[in-house]
């Protein structure tokens, strides 16, 4: 705590240093505004976000709660891309700000949040650096951060014998700082925090942004002081520990004239509350900052109201939660063990000069005292019971007057226009015939947009998958719909992206077109795109994907998008788009050509997938129009070009004799020879003659029936080959054979039977075993072992 | 009286440094405890600033590396009401771990008993003297006690080293005495009754690979609390422990060399790469069967030093740390040997060109593996 005096015109400024999300620090801060009773009290957050602290303090909002900022980059204040950014200031009840607003409301003191707004702190950070760090998924506005990262640190853990600074932390600043004088206890952590600060290098903190933050919120300090007068009491200002002794020292400069550069524009910035989750508001979850054990600590929290060793009672408490969790899912458990549970807490609480036992001494307790054998997957259940246990699962609530962003307000409408209700949780269903009904076709579009929105608001049960090309016979779509306060949360945090539920799922399929992906990738977006109904905007998918195709050379993402091209060219007509998919499939034709050759060595796995290209080639080359004869002429060319390589994989070979023999650019006596060319050749090239077939059947199976040439062949190949070979090769045998009907495939067993002077039914029809021949042998089988065992 | 010991017993080797302990000594001590749980926190993981006792000053250097809070828990489960076990991979310096524990809690580590696929349950509780009994009938005079017997009578810690490896009945005769913390011998009578003392408790050992050998039954599992003791997980660590044992051992040996910090580098970043599967520059490894542990590569690279003090010009080359670690890694499986060339013709091979030096004439040792 330190406390400034000011001239006689202003008021005595006391800046109180904190740390997000603590029991201790949130209990002494309130037991500091009550004995100090300051005029104003001040906090760090965004001063953008001021409008919310009524909704904050109303004693129908419950935490854990979050502010969602976002900023629209425009006006390319931060980067050319003109990206969209959003962060998170999570409040737990155990949070000191939000200690201080609640005591502040109970004693009717103003409040007000100090720092920069969130767009002019991305302005003033470094790119790579502070909020604008790209690792962190869900970037939080908590600076903890800049207490427990530096080499001082590190030492001080290391000497101190503990594992990390979350257990540095709660032993000197929870378990023993409780019972410690509120005075006292600051000072322990301003003396912390002033060490903290003197081993980070100014440079990083001027590119985090966290000096140009310190100018803005001494400014506003200084501001209230002058206004509130000597008359009412103290001016207190609640930040991050860190920031403390730099403000002090900037106070103490006098008036800092210019602030930093112009500020972002106000409206391209959003700041709405939102309900938070302990799940996401625990730092184990990979979120940097932030305390770990969100539930343990509430425990804590709660308990330190009512007695005075709230540790006891909330390690106990845990205990015996995980207890009978694995006493119900794994079923070992007694009670003794619990008991020895909590000995070993307390044993270990007093090894390690703790007052109590804390988080780590519960942990310890419970993998020593639980688990039973070598601790590994296996047998780590009971600890998984406790951590989720200590992490809990109470999810926050608003007040009714909590302001929203215009994204939900659009799904409201949505929602009644479709006639949805959004009131009750239940699941509901929803059966669209999107092909007939119009309406019907735009509720399909909004509940695709839903998804595609990663709201959890919706999921189609049944229609057709365009995604997998399956089922696109169905003409109705079944979908199944389930509202609940994360679908709003959800939509607040996409709200960045657009006023409506169309232009963010419009921007979010641009933020994903940025992003380094293949043709196939890129056709999928499309069909998603083409799903929502978003096609009047999105010319620049289209481009997008015009230019991957052109990029791309992986011979089978093309040959996937292409063939989703076509799927979707089709489908127009149905779904009422307007897109001209036709220049794209020849794009994607032409390259497909222009990489055929080197496909010829594929492997056996990607046999399939690259006759299915090459038959999808022949389709769309066969099309009527000029365009498409250059390419037709291609393509044979091609194909010739491929046959006449040596090393071309067999079955691929079949395959492309098959599409020339189809397309009468050969007769069946050039297939036949390359038949006997395997058939004639090498042991290994005999065997690759399954191949060659189940290749060849794809694309013409009608070979085998003009004149018995084929057959011939086939019989001559199985004669040549012994009875373990044939097992060998018979999966491969019986991959060719399925693309002939039941009825082919009997006429070709006709065909063969023929050949050995037998008809069709000496094959179906077997001699008959009487029954007494069997018993006989069975008889005679039991009296040779009965000799044999003698 | 000096005595000579190839490896001497805890107790012995640090006899100053745990008297000292005990003069310094103001925390609680459970009942029969040489020292209190602190103290012998300290003793394992050494203490920041020197103690002084007597004339002279100690500095408690730390003996066991990897998981402080691990070592606090087996204090705390030893000072309770359950035996601690110890279960991991081998060579994880589990027995050295009960060793320091016993030593400084009862000032004993050699109250033991080896299990072995042999053990029977006399060997366990107790047996007799055949020559006393004939002469004078079941008498404690002619009990032979077995060192839980031993440490049940005197209120100290028992350890049992490799108790998987016996079978599985002979192990359950632990069951009752652990909990009721009575050993009836019904041949004396009435007075057959052995309570155990306060002080007294159990510190099993396990090794992990032995698994399904003997399985422990869950009653007697209920009976210990276990703590798993996993390898040391940072090469830099491994490092220490190899320069630190390996000095130790040489000084129990009288030989006058001193471990080289380059090589032992070297080996511990072998091992640790080679157990964990990937290397500090990212190559994945196919990882060897037999075991690859911290123990192993001291005494890989013990047995290389001394093969240079006695035949070699008295440095340790690295064609004689190679050849001892064929003789190591090919213990188990002829395609090990074949994994470590893999591992030096990729691994080794980069880093003798990007760090020259040693890692270069390690790399040209390679000749060795076949």
């Amino acid at each position: 705590m330190e406390r400034i005096l000011r001239s006689q015109k202003m008021a005595e400024i006391v800046l109180l240093p904190v740390r997000h999300h603590s029991p201790a620090c949130a209990w002494h801060v309130s037991r500091m505004i009550e004995k100090l009773r300051p005029g104003v009290i001040l906090v760090e957050g965004p001063d953008n976000a001021n409008a919310l602290i009524p909704v904050m303090v109303h004693e129908d909002t419950k935490a854990p709660f979050a502010i969602y900022y976002s900023y629209h980059d425009q006006t390319g204040r931060i980067s050319e891309e003109k990206d969209h950014y959003k962060c998170y200031y999570p409040f737990l009840d155990y949070s000191p700000e939000l200690a201080a607003f609640r005591t502040g409301r109970e004693l009717n003191i103003e409040t007000a949040f100090i720092d920069l707004p969130y767009g002019d702190i991305l302005a003033a950070s470094r790119e790579g650096r502070g909020l604008l760090k790209a690792e962190e998924e869900k970037s939080n506005y908590n600076d903890d951060y800049l207490l427990s990262r530096n080499a001082y640190l590190q030492q001080l853990c290391e000497k101190t014998g503990l594992r990390s600074f979350d257990e540095f932390w709660e032993k000197y600043f929870e378990l023993n700082g409780i019972e410690e004088e509120s005075e006292r206890w600051f000072g322990n952590l301003l003396t912390y925090c002033t060490l903290a600060r003197e081993n980070t290098p100014t440079e990083a903190m001027e590119e985090d942004g966290c000096l140009a933050r310190e100018r803005h919120m001494a400014a506003r300090i200084r501001e209230y002081a002058e206004k509130t007068g000597t008359a009412e009491g103290p001016v207190l200002a609640v930040t991050g520990g860190f920031h403390t002794p730099g403000l002090k020292a900037l106070l103490e400069k006098g008036p800092v004239s210019g602030e930093a550069g112009e500020s972002v524009p106000e409206t391209d910035q959003g700041v709405y509350l939102m309900p938070y989750s302990m799940e996401a508001a625990d730092a184990l979850n990979g979120y940097a900052s932030g305390m770990p054990f969100p539930g343990f600590y509430q425990k804590i929290w709660e308990g330190l109201q009512e007695t005075t060793l709230p540790y006891h009672d909330a390690v106990l408490d845990m205990i015996v939660t995980a207890g009978k969790e694995t006493r119900r899912k794994e079923g070992y458990l007694s009670t003794y063990d619990e008991i020895c549970a909590c000995a070993m807490a307390e044993g270990l609480a007093q090894l390690r000069s703790k007052h109590q036992p804390g988080a780590y001494e519960l942990l310890d307790a419970v993998l020593t005292s639980f688990v039973k054998g070598e601790y590994n997957i296996a047998t780590d259940a009971p600890m998984r019971f406790l951590r989720k246990a200590m992490t809990g699962n109470t999810v926050g609530a608003l007040c009714r007057h909590a302001d929203v962003p215009p994204i939900l307000h659009d799904f409201q409408d949505q929602c009644r226009n479709f006639g949805i209700r959004t009131g009750s949780t239940l699941e509901a269903e929803a059966t669209l015939s999107i092909f007939s009904n119009p309406k019907h076709r735009r509720y399909s579009m909004f509940l695709n947009r839903m998804t595609y929105l990663k709201t959890a608001f919706a999921r189609k049960v049944k229609g057709p998958n365009l995604q997998l090309k399956r089922d696109r016979n169905l003409m109705r779509e079944i979908w199944k719909y389930k509202w609940s306060v994360q679908v709003n949360s959800a939509l607040i945090e996409v709200s960045v992206y657009g006023a409506t539920i169309e232009e963010a799922a419009v921007s979010l399929v641009k933020e994903a077109l940025k992003q380094d992906i293949g043709a196939g990738e890129s056709v999928r977006l499309l069909t998603q795109v083409f799903e929502m109904g978003l096609q009047e905007q999105l010319q620049p998918v289209y481009d997008r994907v015009y230019e991957l195709m052109q990029k791309d050379t992986d011979f089978y993402s093309l040959a996937e998008a292409v063939k989703s091209l076509l799927m979707m060219e089709e489908l127009a007509g149905l779904y009422d788009s307007r897109m001209a998919f036709g220049e794209l499939v020849h794009i994607g034709c032409r390259k497909l050509i222009y990489l055929a050759p080197s496909m010829a060595k594929i492997k056996d796995e990607d046999l399939n997938a690259c006759m299915n290209a090459l038959k999808l080639l022949y389709q769309i080359t066969g099309r009527e129009g000029d365009a498409f004869a250059r390419e037709r002429e291609d393509y044979y060319d091609v194909l010739g070009k491929m046959t006449r390589d040596a090393e071309i994989h067999p079955g691929l070979n079949g395959c492309i004799h098959g599409i020339l023999y189809g397309s009468g650019k050969e007769a069946s006596a050039e297939v036949e020879a390359v038949c006997r060319g395997y058939l004639g050749g090498t042991r290994e090239q005999l065997f690759s003659t399954a191949r060659f077939f189940r290749g060849l059947f794809f694309t013409a199976r009608d070979l085998v029936f003009i004149g018995e040439q084929f057959i011939r062949m086939l019989d001559e190949f199985f004669g040549q080959v012994d009875q373990e070979e044939f097992m060998e090769l018979l999966p491969e045998l019986r991959m060719a054979f399925t693309y002939f009907t039941p009825r082919e495939t009997d006429k070709i067993a006709g065909a063969a039977a023929a050949l050995h002077g037998r008809s069709r039914r000496d094959i179906l029809e077997r001699e008959e075993v009487y029954p007494d021949w069997y018993s006989y042998g069975k008889e005679m089988d039991a009296y040779v072992k009965a000799r044999m065992q003698l | 009286m000096e005595q000579k010991f190839i490896k001497p017993p805890v107790e012995i080797r640090y006899r100053e440094e745990l008297e000292a302990l005990k003069a310094n000594d103001t925390g609680n001590r459970p009942e029969n405890w040489q020292m209190s749980p602190k103290a012998v926190r300290t003793f394992i993981l050494g203490s920041p600033k020197p103690i002084k006792h007597g004339e002279k000053e100690y500095l408690i250097e730390k003996k066991y590396f990897g998981n402080d809070a691990l070592v606090e828990r087996c204090i705390v489960t030893l000072a309770g009401n359950r035996g601690l076990m110890l279960v991991g991979e081998p060579g994880t310096a589990k027995t050295m771990l009960s060793e320091f524990l016993s030593a400084a809690v009862s000032g004993v580590s050699t109250n033991t008993i080896q299990g072995t696929a042999g053990t029977t349950e006399d060997m366990i509780k107790y047996s007799w003297n055949y020559a006393l009994l004939l002469a004078k009938g079941p008498s404690r005079e002619a009990l032979v006690p077995s060192p839980l017997y031993v440490g049940m009578e005197k209120g100290i810690l028992t350890r049992f080293e490799e108790i998987t490896r016996t079978p599985a009945e002979i192990q359950d005769s632990l069951i009752s005495v652990l909990s009721d913390k009575v050993l009836n011998v019904p041949e004396l009578g009435d007075e057959g009754f052995l309570f155990a003392k306060p002080g007294f408790n159990v510190i099993g050992t396990a090794n992990t690979r032995d698994k399904g050998v003997n399985e422990m039954s869950s009653a007697l599992k209920r009976r210990f609390n276990f703590e798993t003791v996993m390898p040391v997980r940072e090469a830099a660590m491994e490092k220490r422990i190899i320069v630190n044992e390996v000095n130790k051992l040489a000084a129990e040996s009288h030989i006058c060399v001193e471990a080289d910090e380059d090589v032992a580098e070297i080996l511990a970043s072998t091992y640790h790469e080679l157990r964990e599967g990937v290397s500090s520059y990212g190559h994945r490894i196919d990882k060897p069967s037999s075991v690859m542990s911290t123990a192993e590569a001291v005494s890989v690279y013990y047995q290389a030093m001394i093969t240079g003090y006695y035949y070699g010009d008295g440095t340790l080359s690295m064609d004689s740390l190679v050849q001892t670690l064929v003789g190591a890694v090919s213990k188990e499986n002829k395609d090990d040997l074949e994994k470590v060339k893999g591992y030096f013709n990729t691994v080794i091979r980069d880093k003798s060109s990007k760090e020259g030096g040693l890692w270069k004439e390690y790399y040209e040792a390679r000749k060795w593996l076949k």
